[in-house]
């Protein structure tokens, strides 16, 4: 019993511990910012992409700025919960902090229209982490390339079935605008909703479902052992860890958008020498070799843009995917 | 790379210091609560399972399967000693093991024991390394619908963790998949949410786990006050080796029976304990000896109690089915961790299964080796005053639950089912079907909806896929089947012990 006790009040007492260290309440001037521990909020659950992608980030910045810095998990409502938190219940001063990704901001806010926050409650800081999303079909499909893939969407559009985690997800949104420019017939297509990656790769291996739009990271394991294969990359260039899989464009057919990627962000009315700190931190941490190896591990690429960049491209995906939503009929 | 390339590839991480630190930390613990009368091995993982957002998932698995079988060797101390079964399958092992105890014999009677527990440990986990496989190799032939049937398969279930009257074992059950249904839908639109913020995310499943089990045990134990257990002197735990040679059959027969029955989705190791027991004294060339201190009545259903257990990992990873309830909380760890068990599992996460597997291996010697001379310090333990007990797990209890979410309405929940778990346990409505139905019923769902997309809303395409057909039947006969032999057992019991028993609660 003894030994019970211990070790289960031990490991209490560091998950208190390391809870408290991200709510100290010392007051400090933003010029000297962090003087203090910083909460970073991630709005989904430990170990998924953006988890990680924080949890790297985090490591990278208590050593660089010598705080403590808690990466702590809040999910629930696709991302809603967490984001709430920082946003709408956090402080404003730059020690309450949101990592987030594409699924967590303009897919949401694009599918969802009774959110309790919007675009404008965001101070966006960077984006970290970019990973492009591939088309992923059963290894033995009679398709080559996407050309010819879409081709049969066309000429069969009834029997086209996909996975996505819902009707607001990027897979949705990425399959929308594939078919829309390839001329294919997205009412036909029926989806098997899935709780991710993990949960949709065997169904396409299995042939239960025809394809999966998921990012490249999130296929890698499943195409490397030959279950699987992709016909092509949404991306400007092709991939490192995939270099033989052509590019939407490169296939013949007209570039496409959609993207995952994460960033980082902050709650509207937080000091912008606070914001400018983590900008410059993030740009060093991009051309940290260290950082990019951590990121290489989980099959993520690097991809930095500054606060300006970040909040342009994240206000304009919102519209544009409210746009798709609207349209089709899947926005609630 | 074949199974045994697999396991031996697992035993490599097996054998890395914090793996084996897990191992004997679980093994250690469900020593204990295995003796403890009033805390058993499904409130153990229900109040460690917080632990698996700091734990690696390899290791928070290790340590709760260490809970789990090692619960099985404690339960055999309680019941030789005290004539106190942990629980309904160790009452067979109090028929002989009481008696012997009273002869001065209490020391062999544990190492026999020990011993059948260690043999049969073993060949259960040898015949996962075989079974679970075969079952895994058809992994990506599994899709919804197959799915949809296995989770049919499992809930039947239900029947025979549903104690003693199935109808209340399904309102639970209906119950449970009603609490499950709060929060996002599998279309994403949020069911039984009150216009809350908070109720959209869900009701988190391991503060109704905590709540029902820990918080639970609690209430209990103020309630119904743990008499301190005497303790005696116990003598050379080291059988004869006549009382080695008289057993052997019975823990080589015992281990299979066990096995067998551990295959079974859905036969509680009560069952298990009881038919080891019947059929040592049928073959029994001294039938009269049995309830007067038999060597072969000790082995036999301890051997049967330990191979069932292992056993049980068989449809708990290859298929997703929970025979027994700390298994369905293993269950819920697995999910946690985001690894679904089923044949994709194998698929998938080969590396992580035979490690737990290899795990196996290792803990059960590491059982044999900390029972057989320890037992004597293990037999002292249970007498930690309830009054010392009961403030540390509601401690840990909330601390746990909240630090899932971080939330405080975790906690609030947690409390609010320890006390319905109480009036369940007062009332004698079985907490197990609404926690099953809890964890399975959303999967459920949800394969039903993907296997609706993929045929168009027709149903047939439960009947047209030769394996989902095949379980479907599969499903019914084993109800047929567990029906049948809950009523064989529960006749058993009565006769014993001439009341009236739970079998699973």
């Amino acid at each position: 019993m003894q030994k019970r006790k211990l070790f289960s009040l031990a490991a209490s007492l560091l998950l208190t511990g390391s809870l408290l260290a991200g709510c100290g309440d010392a007051k400090g001037g933003s010029k000297d910012y962090p003087t203090k521990g910083i909460e970073i909020v991630v709005p989904f659950a430990a170990g998924g992409g953006t988890d990680l992608s924080a949890r790297a980030a985090a490591e990278y910045l208590s050593k660089e700025w010598g705080q403590a810095i808690t990466v702590v998990n809040k999910p629930g409502a696709s991302g809603a919960t967490g984001t709430d938190a920082v946003l709408k219940q956090g402080s404003k001063d730059g020690y309450s902090v949101l990592v987030h990704n594409v699924s967590s901001t303009s897919a949401l806010m694009g599918g969802k229209s009774d959110l309790t926050f919007s675009v404008d409650d965001y101070q966006f800081g960077a984006q970290i982490v970019e990973d492009p999303l591939a088309f992923v079909v059963k290894a033995d499909a009679p398709w080559k390339d996407l050309k010819e893939f879409a081709d049969w969407v066309k000429a069969n559009p009834d029997q086209l079935t996909f996975t996505s985690s819902g009707p607001t997800a990027i897979a949705t949104f990425s399959l929308v605008e594939f078919l829309d420019n390839v001329g294919g017939d997205f009412s036909k297509a029926r989806m098997v909703t899935t709780k991710g990656a993990a949960d949709s790769m065997p169904k396409i291996a299995g042939g239960h479902a025809v394809l999966a739009i998921q990012g490249v990271s999130e296929s890698a394991v499943i195409v490397k052992s030959g279950k699987a294969k992709m016909l092509g990359i949404i991306a400007k260039e092709r991939s490192p860890y995939f270099p033989d899989v052509p590019t939407v464009e490169e296939s013949g057919l007209p570039p496409m958008k959609a993207k995952w990627w994460s960033g980082v962000s902050f709650p509207k009315g937080t000091p912008a020498e606070v914001v400018k700190k983590w900008e410059d931190a993030l740009k060093k941490a991009s051309e940290d070799p260290a950082f990019q190896e951590k990121l290489k591990a989980i099959n993520a690429q690097g991809a930095y843009l500054n606060s300006a960049d970040f909040g342009k491209f994240v206000t304009d995906e919102t519209a544009h995917y409210t746009d798709i939503a609207t349209k089709k009929g899947l926005r609630k | 790379m074949d199974s045994l390339g697999m396991l031996l590839h697992g035993f490599g991480e097996a054998i890395t210091p914090l793996n084996l630190l897990m191992a004997v930390l679980g093994a250690l613990v469900g020593t204990l609560v295995g003796m403890l009368p009033g805390l058993g091995p499904t409130s153990a993982i229900a109040i460690l399972l917080p632990l698996t957002t700091v734990l690696e998932p390899t290791q928070g698995i290790i340590m709760m399967a260490g809970i789990y079988y090692g619960a099985m060797y404690g339960g055999s101390t309680t019941a030789i000693l005290l004539n106190i079964p942990g629980e309904v399958s160790s009452v067979p092992t109090c028929l002989d093991g009481y008696p012997l105890a009273k002869q001065g014999k209490a020391g062999p009677a544990l190492g026999i024991a020990a011993i059948a527990s260690f043999t049969a440990g073993t060949i259960g986990v040898v015949g996962l390394v075989f079974f679970a496989p075969m079952l895994a190799d058809q992994a990506l032939k599994f899709g919804p619908p197959e799915y949809f049937a296995l989770m049919v398969l499992a809930l039947t279930m239900i029947v025979n963790l549903a104690g003693s009257s199935i109808i209340k074992g399904l309102i639970m059950g209906l119950f449970g998949y009603l609490l499950a249904m709060i929060g996002m839908g599998p279309s994403g639109s949020p069911r039984f949410d009150y216009g809350n913020q908070t109720l959209t995310a869900g009701l988190e499943m391991i503060s109704i786990i905590i709540g029902l089990f820990a918080i639970t045990e609690v209430l209990k134990g103020l309630a119904e006050r743990h008499a301190p257990v005497p303790t005696e002197n116990i003598g050379s735990v080291y059988p004869s080796a006549a009382d080695l040679k008289k057993s052997a059959g019975a823990t080589i027969r015992g281990s299979i029976v066990g096995f067998l029955t551990g295959l079974l989705p859905g036969c509680s190791t009560a069952v298990a304990t009881f038919l080891a027991y019947d059929l040592e004294k049928k073959v029994s060339k001294h039938p009269e000896k049995f309830g007067h201190g038999a060597m072969e009545g000790v082995a036999a259903p301890e051997a049967a109690n330990n191979s069932n257990s292992s056993a049980g990992f068989i449809p708990l990873l290859a298929l997703g089915i929970p025979s027994s309830p700390p298994l369905a909380i293993l269950l819920a760890g697995l999910m946690i961790y985001g690894l679904q068990p089923g044949p994709v599992l194998f698929e998938q996460n080969g590396s992580f299964v035979w490690t737990i597997i290899a795990s196996m291996f290792i803990g059960n010697i590491m059982l044999l080796v900390l029972n057989l001379p320890l037992v004597g310090i293990w037999a002292k333990i249970t007498k930690v005053p309830f009054g010392v007990m009961a403030p540390i797990i509601l401690i840990l209890s909330i601390i746990g639950s909240y630090t899932v979410r971080n939330s405080m309405f975790d906690v609030f929940v947690a409390l609010v089912f320890g006390v319905l778990g109480f009036i369940f346990h007062k009332y004698h409505w079985p907490v197990v079907p609404l926690i099953l139905c809890f964890i399975l019923g959303p999967i459920m769902e949800q394969s039903f909806m993907q296997s609706m997309a993929m045929s168009n809303g027709s149903m047939l395409i439960f009947v047209q896929h030769p394996i989902t057909l095949a379980i479907l039947i599969a499903a019914v006969v084993l109800l047929v089947v567990s029906i049948g032999l809950i009523r064989r057992t529960k006749s058993r019991v009565k006769e014993i012990v001439g009341e009236e028993m739970v079998i699973a609660d």
